[in-house]
């Protein structure tokens, strides 16, 4: 009995494998079968759910695919993280434990000479790259102004068409907050209202500070530990 | 409310001033917080020893300080950018500007005005402090800019023709230029390939009922056509049939009677008058028109003036006959009574002309 509310209050993640032996009756209630072929259909929601790259609600998989099985939720959770990871080298990661958001991230280091993404991903990922080195050395925080007059030496305009990217404010200030990558936050006071960026919490997960300053570096050339606060700041982040 | 300032304390916008900024920590925004402090603290005494203003004189003279303060405050909105400059003076300038506006203050109202004045411009304070940490390893953007685009291809030796050309380097980018950038920048994200399905999806429903409801109109469509034609064709041909054969039928009566008697014409309601039915005496005369229309029969007045009817035969120099007759029409009339009166008088006690159905019997009879 007490065993069954202590899995009731916790949330997806903190089910541990030690206590598979002990999970109360109503997991037991549904057999094995049954939950594999549940755990088998939340994989396959997540692969093709990732295809925008848009985060995955918790609401959205009990909707669709958990339905009567709420009890097992953590259970299929936990199962499906697993199995994505074993065979697909992918990881379920929690996001927001708040407002329980999941995406999906690869597990394995990125191979020299792989295609896996298509050329329009792999473009939008150098300028989402760009931006969060930018982002990063000049104290993890710009203003929206800082950043287009930044781009504006590349010659990526806010108002102007772009040839690669289309309506790139559209892009940066919509497609990427919605993904996760970027955070935009209004500064207080300000009139007109203005925005300032940060890292958002994909980028946390699927790239780090250090990688960050890494890909800095060799495009300047010169060696990391230069720009010292950042190269201590990164250095402290992944410790 | 008080609207006079002439409490023993100093106004609380003073107070709030003498309490640093919470986030400037750095050095430099200290000394200038400090300075300012000094400076303010003096104001402030001075101020309290003058305090000795009158409410209704300086009514025009608080709408002026009103005025002034917002103008400062939309100065310092708007030239928020220049402010910021860590090199500029003028936020310094503005809050001089302020500390002296402040000096007239004696209502609550104009220092509202101030407070608001300063919460704007403590926040352009803590961002120049923020800027000034960021700098601590400085970081070129502008050099960063230039490797990124030398990385990116770019040939410098051609200079493109643009409209802006203050800021943009000059130099030709390539059209691959974010290409490159996109072969590097996956080894630095962890980002799941994305799943598809490789012969695609399949699409929902195709509207199949509707072919099947088109088809069923045309094969109902079809049928009712092909029930018509037989229809009409029966119906054609009874009509025809019914009329030509009947009057063959009355010609053959005709003849074969006239054969009895060669010279002598029959008389004419003799032949045509069914004693048992008036409307089988009136298809005799239809019928017996047709004849003489023909030219196979013909009807004349007889001595007694009455009418006589003959076949005629086709050598019988019928061509003089034929026209002469052919020229006449005549209009016969007929009711119930007077068919009934030239029964009596004639005597007539059968027809002649024998109705279809009983045909081959009294032919036979008659033989």
């Amino acid at each position: 009995m007490s065993q069954r509310k202590r899995s009731k209050g916790l949330g997806c993640s903190q089910l541990l494998d030690g206590e598979d032996d002990s999970i109360p009756t109503q997991v037991e209630r549904r057999s094995q079968e049954q939950l594999n072929q549940k755990v088998s259909e939340l994989v396959q929601f997540l692969l093709v759910k990732d295809q925008k790259k848009i985060p995955i609600k918790r609401a959205d998989i009990l909707k669709n695919i958990i339905r009567e099985y709420r009890d097992a939720y953590s259970e299929i959770i936990r199962r499906a993280d697993r199995t994505l990871q074993e065979v697909f080298g992918l990881q379920l990661v929690e996001i927001d434990a708040k407002r329980h958001i999941y995406i999906l991230i690869n597990n394995l280091p990125c191979a020299e000479g792989e295609q896996l993404c298509r050329d329009k991903e792999k473009e939008k990922m150098g300028l989402l790259l760009v931006i969060l080195s930018f982002i990063f050395m000049k104290g993890n925080s710009v203003k929206d102004s800082a950043l287009w007059e930044f781009l504006h030496l590349l010659r990526v305009y806010p108002g102007k068409q772009h040839s690669v990217f289309g309506d790139v404010r559209k892009l940066v200030a919509e497609e990427f907050v919605r993904q996760k990558y970027l955070e935009t936050t209004a500064i207080p006071l300000t009139d007109p209202p203005e925005f300032k960026y940060q890292w958002g919490p994909r980028a946390e997960k699927e790239t780090s500070k250090k990688d960050v300053l890494n890909f800095v570096a060799k495009m300047q050339g010169k060696d990391p530990k230069f720009w010292a606060s950042q190269y201590s700041e990164a250095n402290k982040a992944t410790t | 409310m008080s609207h006079d300032g002439n409490s023993g304390e100093s106004p609380p916008a003073s107070r709030r001033r003498r309490s640093r900024p919470p986030q400037a920590q750095e050095r430099a925004a200290e000394e200038e917080a400090a300075e300012e402090e000094a400076a303010e603290e003096e104001a402030a005494g001075e101020r309290l020893r003058q305090l000795s203003v009158g409410d209704g004189d300086d009514r025009e003279h608080n709408r002026m300080i009103r005025s002034q303060y917002r103008q400062l405050i939309s100065t310092v909105q708007q030239n928020r950018e220049a402010m910021l400059n860590s090199r500029s003076n003028r936020l310094t300038e503005a809050l001089e500007e302020a500390n002296r506006l402040f000096d007239g203050v004696c209502r609550a109202r104009e220092a509202a005005l101030d407070a608001h004045f300063l919460v704007i411009a403590s926040n352009i304070g803590k961002e120049k402090a923020s800027e000034l940490h960021s700098e601590m390893s400085a970081f070129d953007s502008t050099a960063f800019a230039e490797d990124l685009l030398t990385f990116m291809g770019i040939n410098r030796t051609e200079v493109e023709e643009t409209d802006e050309s203050e800021d943009v380097p000059g130099g030709f980018l390539p059209t691959d230029a974010w290409q490159t950038i996109g072969e590097e920048a996956p080894k630095y994200f962890r980002r799941a390939p994305t799943f598809h399905y490789m012969m695609g999806s399949f699409k929902s429903e195709p509207p199949v009922p509707k072919q099947r409801i088109e088809r069923q109109k045309k094969a109902s469509r079809g049928k009712a056509e092909r029930a018509m034609p037989a229809q009409l064709k029966k119906m054609e041909e009874s009509h025809q049939e019914a009329t030509e054969k009947e009057v063959e039928r009355i010609l053959r009566i005709l003849q074969t009677h006239f054969e009895d008697d060669p010279n002598t014409p029959i008389s004419f309601f003799d032949f045509v008058i069914d004693p048992n039915s008036f409307a089988r005496t009136v298809e005799n005369v239809f019928h017996v028109s047709f004849l003489t229309r023909d030219g196979l029969a013909k009807i004349k007045l007889d001595e007694d003036k009455l009418p006589v009817i003959e076949p005629i035969k086709p050598s019988e120099g019928g061509e003089e006959d034929s026209r002469a007759a052919a020229r006449n029409q005549v209009v016969i009339s007929l009711n119930q009574k007077e068919w009934k009166e030239i029964i009596e008088t004639f005597q007539i006690r059968e027809a002649m002309i024998t109705p279809p159905y009983q045909a081959t019997e009294e032919e036979m009879e008659t033989e």
